[in-house]
């Protein structure tokens, strides 16, 4: 195996949240195996995360402060706006900080850039030959739904392979336009060392109480399922700006002596342990991690198959149950499948537990390295 | 002379690209480049010459020598004539774990074999397949058509080609795939020699031979063609046929290979393929040739075609099957109109007849049975069309040049004789360019004849005097016959084939551009057959102007002006936009004041007259209340509208003030969602039917919209200031689906249903109107009424499926024609054919603007799952529900609010047997029912009490005031 320096370019090193939670992971994973592993941050964390004391990486921040968004070149001036060849101009200094490191760095090195922001800046460094993977860590239909649509579309174009979450997810860009696209799925964050007993007649949901996780229809489904098994209850884990919608909107269906709001929790193992079933009514997911999760530790999923990440994840009818998108009542006649039947939950589970292995870390890691030699051939 | 062998030791490249020449020495550089390009460098060119004349080969070698280990070059002894020897050779001396072929003329995108090793080495796929783009290198921008698409929408692997025939038949190229070394060598797959075609040999023994096949979606290929901008001559469609022996050669060897492997359900997909698309492309041809070709053609067709299997034929559809029996029997006049219709789809090329009730193509072969059921084109409908909506064809006969006139002459075909023998007819040819209609011209047809089956006509056109063209952007001029036959007009094309067009002579013109760019006219076929008109350039000074222009048009100059031309357009694009045009109301909003008294009326966004709208503008009126009554109409034309209200086109600038300045606003499905509503306007929403399907929020779709999307959706709901309904069930579900606060609820009925409650009430005899109505549909004094009433079904991706009987309506005619009339009333998208066979026992009323009257007239009513029967069942007349599909539809994507096997207040048939048998004995359901039906419109339609016009009109007209 050869031993690479890896940089990682990214709007922070460190931000709270989901891509920032698995670029730290990505890139222990690299250092442990050998690798130099870099993180290169454009601006400071709003909202900072902890990478330990001592990470196995090292870390630049190129600003200070958030540097404004990208000025567009007024009418008539075009490119010659003063103010846009100003501010070009201050990215080009920050840029050949990253010049200065990609250059020093030994051939076989290689680039990974983790937000298409990032990317602007890496357009104007040199990256003196090495090979240089874009990335977008969320599903096609988010991304057209927003300003990174067109933004991915002129700063990927010329990559040498963009990675999104799915095979599905790079059809899409495929079909418009993009050639260079391969998919990269984000690795198991945890390894459970013993699953779940499964003893606890616990539907379990972990998430943001947020319009996005579809809590709201999730009280739905649960309206709908939790009169035909008695002795059940939901656990809703989270917080998020909706709680107290949310439970109003529990109280209202009458479902207060059947649902728990647990709170935010930090240990999702020992929360899994402590349910039978998963279920996730998200109106929009990339590559939803807590379904991973929950398969590794061996607890049947009833989820929307609301994106290509879930699809990716849950083989519907083997390791997990997927109702349309939306269909509350579909998604509430998989809940009383799985709860009235110990015997599917044990199989489900099992299998999930194995099925989830192919996004094991060392698998996971494994792939980018040979996507690294891959790139040089 | 043999090609060099790399030293040993050198490492294996992943994929060798086989590039063939053969006389191309100016593109070959080009091709090679766009290999070594590749993002993946670790390839290999071999360049093979088929002997070529040109230098070709001299070019080859340099690259070889300027590439060393990367470019090889060999050269065939003698030339072999074809693709197929040249790649042979080239795969002998690949050293790659892969191999792909790419034409000299051609070149790779520059991701395509990194994208095909990555599939290949990911799947362990034999052979991996990708997307060809066909770029027509001579069009005007860069034209770019992608390759069976639809084949290569995503990614996928399948372990035999069976799983993909479509793969089998219509992708049939080698140059877009990667193939294993290996497994090309192992299963000894090579081009045949010596023979045309050799892709799809190959190609068919590589597809069966692979274990494992990857589709990918990326393009890989890039097809360089040259679009033939002039048309075919007649050496050209001679050649073809030629062709066509190698053709049938090839596909008879690939059938020895199915057969071999036993592969019966890959050589049917086979054979109707080639029914449906090879055989088309030869009969395009058949008009232009003469008698000797086409039984050389018909002959070869014959002999491979017959063996096809019966299964091949009942794919086809009904002018395909004409086509293919007519050619058979080498019935080349009755063939060559229907060959017009295979490509033209929607036109009547044969006078056609009806026997029986049904409508046949012609009237021979009715003897045989399945001769018979081959030439019945009556599920076509052309039996019910008017002329205007009739598409014919119009084959000119006679072409000559006298001088500077043109004389056309042509023959029209009347099919059943719809143009009367005594009608008064007119004609005239319209000429139109082509590209962007700048002018027109139009030039009376002088003799116009009707002869029974046909009408025949003869026009002498001044071309070079009056036809004026532009001469530079409009080179292609078509030409259009308008016939009018007692004020109805309908438009066609004028059809060659019969008359040589290739040998005619040409007109001079003298363009507005001087005949400096063109001096004449020259007639030409279009791709469909039909007469059209280029300019050329014939004399010195002509060819010579128009070198100049061609230079010009390309360069910077003119490119600034294509520039702010197509800005222009761009922006008046954008002027009458719907977001523009969102934007000025919005404005409009703010500054104009509004108009008391005035009502801005909608139904169903524009489309008629009718429903609760029109009931409560009918109490206005009655009561002459002095209120301005505006209606919306959509379509080009309003019918079916009062006279005396103002009418405005919906989306029209007058609509958007209308609704600007609007003291009411009343309709009964949504005015435009974007439209905001001021607070002085009030908005009573009337709504159009109780709800069966989950509506609004209810509905997955917008329960899983973002917060965003959600907003605007209820901002549009908020809208409403009053919201009317008939029942407790539509506060439950539409007045919850809608969030509609209980204030704004209006529980007085529909207004629309106020007549049925009274005609149940009054129990009176038909009033003169209905008796009108009844009379102008054709429903028989004699006969009751029973109105089939379905609701539409909707395709997976949303669209409104085609209607079909799900019962067969002649039978139904058969057993009930002499006691009921049935009216057939589908949604208004669909069109709905019935054979003549059932003229005057079963009626199409789809196009009755409301569906009011027809429920009173109606004796009993045969719906699914329509909210149709809410209402009728206010009549207290029999219902019945014909239920064949209700798993399915309570089961997709919107879900019901009830269950119709529970509730329903008639018998619920679920086969067509159940469905005779309810109808037979009407009464019997009304007595069985009557408790039911009662409870039904109890529980659903509490509120209607007859009143509901009335009480709407007083709570907001009336003296009082209006209230909001």
């Amino acid at each position: 195996m050869t031993q690479r320096e890896i940089f990682f370019v990214a709007n922070e090193v460190n931000e709270l949240g989901g891509v920032g939670r698995w670029q730290a992971q990505m890139a222990r994973l690299l250092a442990e195996r050998g690798h130099r592993v870099r993180i290169i941050g454009i601006a400071p964390p709003e909202v900072a995360m902890d990478i330990g004391e001592d990470p196995p990486f090292e870390t630049l921040t190129l600003y200070d402060r958030r540097p404004p968004g990208r000025r567009r070149p007024r009418f008539p001036l075009g490119r010659i706006d003063p103010v846009v060849r100003r501010q070009e101009a201050d990215m080009r200094v920050a840029a050949e900080r990253m010049s200065r490191l990609f250059r020093a760095a030994a051939s076989g090195a290689v680039i990974v850039v983790t937000q298409v922001w990032a990317m602007e800046w890496v357009a104007f460094a040199d990256t003196a030959g090495h090979p240089v993977i874009g990335m977008s860590h969320e599903s096609f239909d988010a991304s057209r739904r927003s300003s990174r649509f067109a933004r991915v579309r002129s700063h990927y174009k010329d990559v040498d392979r963009l990675l999104v979450l799915t095979q599905e997810d790079a059809d899409r860009w495929v079909a418009e336009g993009l050639n260079n696209v391969g998919f990269m799925p984000n690795p198991l964050p945890l390894t459970p060392v013993a699953p779940s007993p499964r003893t606890e007649k616990v539907v379990a949901s972990i998430g943001r109480l947020s319009h996005a996780k579809g809590v709201d229809l999730l009280l739905d489904v649960w309206a709908e399922a939790a009169p035909r098994q008695p002795g059940w209850i939901l656990r809703i884990y989270g917080s998020g700006e909706h709680e107290g919608v949310l439970r109003q909107q529990c109280t209202e269906l009458g479902l207060d002596d059947s649902v728990e709001w647990a709170g935010r929790t930090d240990d999702v193992t020992a929360a899994l342990a402590r349910s039978s079933v998963f279920v996730q009514s998200s109106r929009g997911e990339g590559f939803p991690l807590v379904l991973l999760e929950a398969m590794a530790c061996g607890v049947p999923c009833a989820a929307f198959d609301c994106s290509p990440g879930v699809r990716e994840i849950v083989a519907d009818g083997e390791d997990g149950l997927l109702a349309r998108h939306g269909n509350t009542s579909e998604l509430a006649r998989h809940l009383v499948r799985l709860m009235s039947d110990e015997s599917l939950r044990d199989t489900m589970g099992e299998k999930a537990r194995q099925n989830v292995r192919r996004f094991a870390p060392e698998v996971i890691t494994r792939r980018w390295e040979e996507l690294f030699d891959f790139l040089e051939r | 002379m043999s090609i060099d062998t790399p030293e040993a030791g050198a490492a294996v490249p992943d994929i060798s690209v086989v590039v063939i020449v053969y006389n191309d020495a100016r593109r070959l550089p080009a091709a090679v480049r766009s290999v070594l390009d590749q993002t993946l460098r670790n390839v290999e060119v071999i360049v093979v010459d088929d002997c070529s004349t040109d230098g070709s080969y001299g070019v080859a070698q340099q690259l070889a020598l300027g590439h060393p280990g990367r470019v090889r070059a060999s050269r065939l002894a003698e030339n072999s004539g074809g693709c197929g020897e040249p790649r042979n050779q080239g795969l002998a001396v690949a050293r790659g774990r892969y191999v792909m072929f790419l034409d000299s003329d051609d070149t790779l995108e520059p991701n395509a074999c990194r994208n095909m090793l990555e599939a290949a080495d990911r799947t362990g796929a034999d052979l991996v397949s990708g997307l060809c783009v066909r770029v027509h290198t001579d069009s005007r921008h860069d034209k770019r058509v992608p390759w069976y698409p639809w084949l290569y929408r995503s990614t996928r692997t399948v372990e035999s080609i069976a799983e993909l025939p479509d793969l089998f038949v219509f992708d049939t190229l080698s140059t877009n795939k990667c193939y294993r070394r290996e497994f090309l060598v192992e299963n000894e797959l090579t081009f045949p020699r010596g023979i045309h075609y050799e892709d799809l040999l190959f190609s068919a023994q590589a597809y069966l031979a692979a274990g494992r096949i990857t589709l990918i979606p990326n393009t890989v290929y890039f097809w360089h063609v040259v679009e033939k901008s002039t048309t075919k001559s007649i050496s050209n469609r001679r050649h073809e046929i030629n062709n066509f022996t190698d053709r049938l050669e090839i596909h008879r060897r690939i059938d020895a290979v199915l057969d071999q492997r036993g592969l019966d359900g890959l050589k049917l997909h086979k054979d109707i393929k080639f029914l449906k698309h090879d055989l088309v492309l030869y009969l395009r041809e058949l008009p232009f040739l003469d008698d000797d070709y086409r039984h050389r053609f018909a002959e070869l067709a014959r002999g491979y075609v017959q063996d096809f299997p019966e299964e091949a034929y009942a794919e086809l559809d009904r002018v395909h099957a004409i086509c293919a029996h007519l050619l058979m029997r080498e019935d080349w006049e009755n063939l060559m109109p229907a060959v017009d219709t295979l490509i033209n789809r929607n036109k009547i090329s044969a006078p056609l007849v009806q026997r029986e009730g049904r409508v046949y193509w012609c009237d021979q072969y009715l003897d045989d049975p399945k001769a018979r059921a081959v030439m019945d084109v009556t599920g076509l409908g052309h039996h019910g069309k008017p002329l205007e909506g009739m598409f014919l064809r119009n084959l000119l006969t006679g072409y000559a040049v006298r001088g500077d006139l043109v004389v056309l002459e042509g023959a029209m075909v009347n099919p059943l004789h719809t143009v009367a023998a005594d009608a008064d007819l007119t004609a005239e040819l319209e000429f139109r360019a082509r590209r962007r209609s700048l002018q027109m011209f139009r030039f009376p047809v002088r003799t116009v004849r009707h002869e029974g089956e046909r009408i025949t006509w003869q026009a002498v056109v001044p071309l070079s005097a009056r036809f004026r063209p532009l001469g530079v952007v409009d080179e292609v001029w078509d030409v259009r016959m308008h016939l009018t036959a007692d004020g109805k007009r309908t438009t066609t094309r004028l059809t060659a084939g019969r008359v040589d067009l290739e040998n005619a002579a040409s007109v001079p013109v003298q363009p507005r551009l001087s005949r400096l760019v063109a001096d004449r006219l020259e007639p030409q076929v279009s791709a469909k057959g039909h007469l059209a008109f280029r300019l050329t350039q014939q004399g010195t000074a002509a060819r010579h102007g128009r070198a100049v222009v061609d230079r010009n048009l390309q360069g910077p100059a003119a490119r600034t002006v294509k520039g702010s031309y197509r800005m222009l357009r761009a922006v008046r694009r954008d002027l009458a936009s719907g977001a523009r045009k969102v934007q000025v109301y919005h404005r409009m909003l703010r500054l104009l004041p509004v108009r008391k008294g005035t009502v801005v009326f909608e139904s169903h966004l524009g489309r008629q007259y009718s429903d609760s709208p029109r009931a409560v503008h009918e109490e206005l009126r009655r009561r002459r209340l002095p209120v301005t009554a505006i209606w919306s109409y959509s379509g080009a034309r309003p019918e079916g509208f009062p006279e005396d209200a103002e009418l405005v086109r919906r989306w029209s600038w007058r609509y958007l003030r209308a609704l600007a300045q609007a003291e009411f606003w009343i309709d009964n499905q949504g005015f435009p969602l974007r439209l905001a509503k001021r607070p002085e306007t009030t908005y009573i929403q009337t709504w159009h039917g109780s709800a069966l399907k989950r509506m609004g929020f209810d509905e997955p779709t917008h329960r899983v919209m973002s917060e965003q999307e959600q907003r605007s959706y209820q901002e549009a709901l908020d809208r409403f200031d009053h919201f009317v309904v008939r029942s407790e069930h539509d506060v439950r579900t539409l007045g919850r689906a809608y969030r509609l606060p209980e204030e704004k609820l209006l529980r007085t009925g529909y207004p629309r249903n106020d007549v049925l409650v009274r005609a149940a009430r009054d129990h009176r005899a038909p009033d003169a109107e209905l008796r009108r109505l009844a009379e102008r549909l054709g429903v028989r004094p004699d006969r009751r009424v029973v109105l089939y009433a379905p609701t539409f079904r909707a395709r997976p991706d949303g669209a409104v499926r085609a209607f079909e009987f799900p019962f067969d309506v002649e039978r139904f005619a058969e057993r009930f024609g002499d006691r009921y009339t049935l009216l057939v009333r589908s949604h208004y998208l669909n069109r709905v054919a019935l054979p003549p066979s059932v003229a005057d026992r079963v009626l199409d009323v789809t196009g009755e603007p409301d569906i009011t009257p027809l429920l009173l007239l109606a004796d009993a009513l045969i719906t699914d799952y329509s909210s149709v029967m809410f209402d009728y069942a206010l009549l207290r007349r029999p219902l019945v529900f014909y239920a064949y599909d209700w798993e399915e539809y309570s089961e997709d994507m919107r879900g019901t609010y009830f269950d119709l096997l529970q509730e329903a207040p008639g018998p619920v048939a679920r086969t067509e047997d159940e469905l005779f048998a309810a109808v037979s004995d009407l009464p019997a359901v009304v007595t069985q029912y009557e408790a039911q039906l009662k409870e039904f419109v109890d529980k659903y339609g509490e509120y209607d009490r007859g009143d509901a016009a009335a009480r709407i009109v007083d709570r907001f007209f009336g003296p009082a005031g209006e209230a909001r």
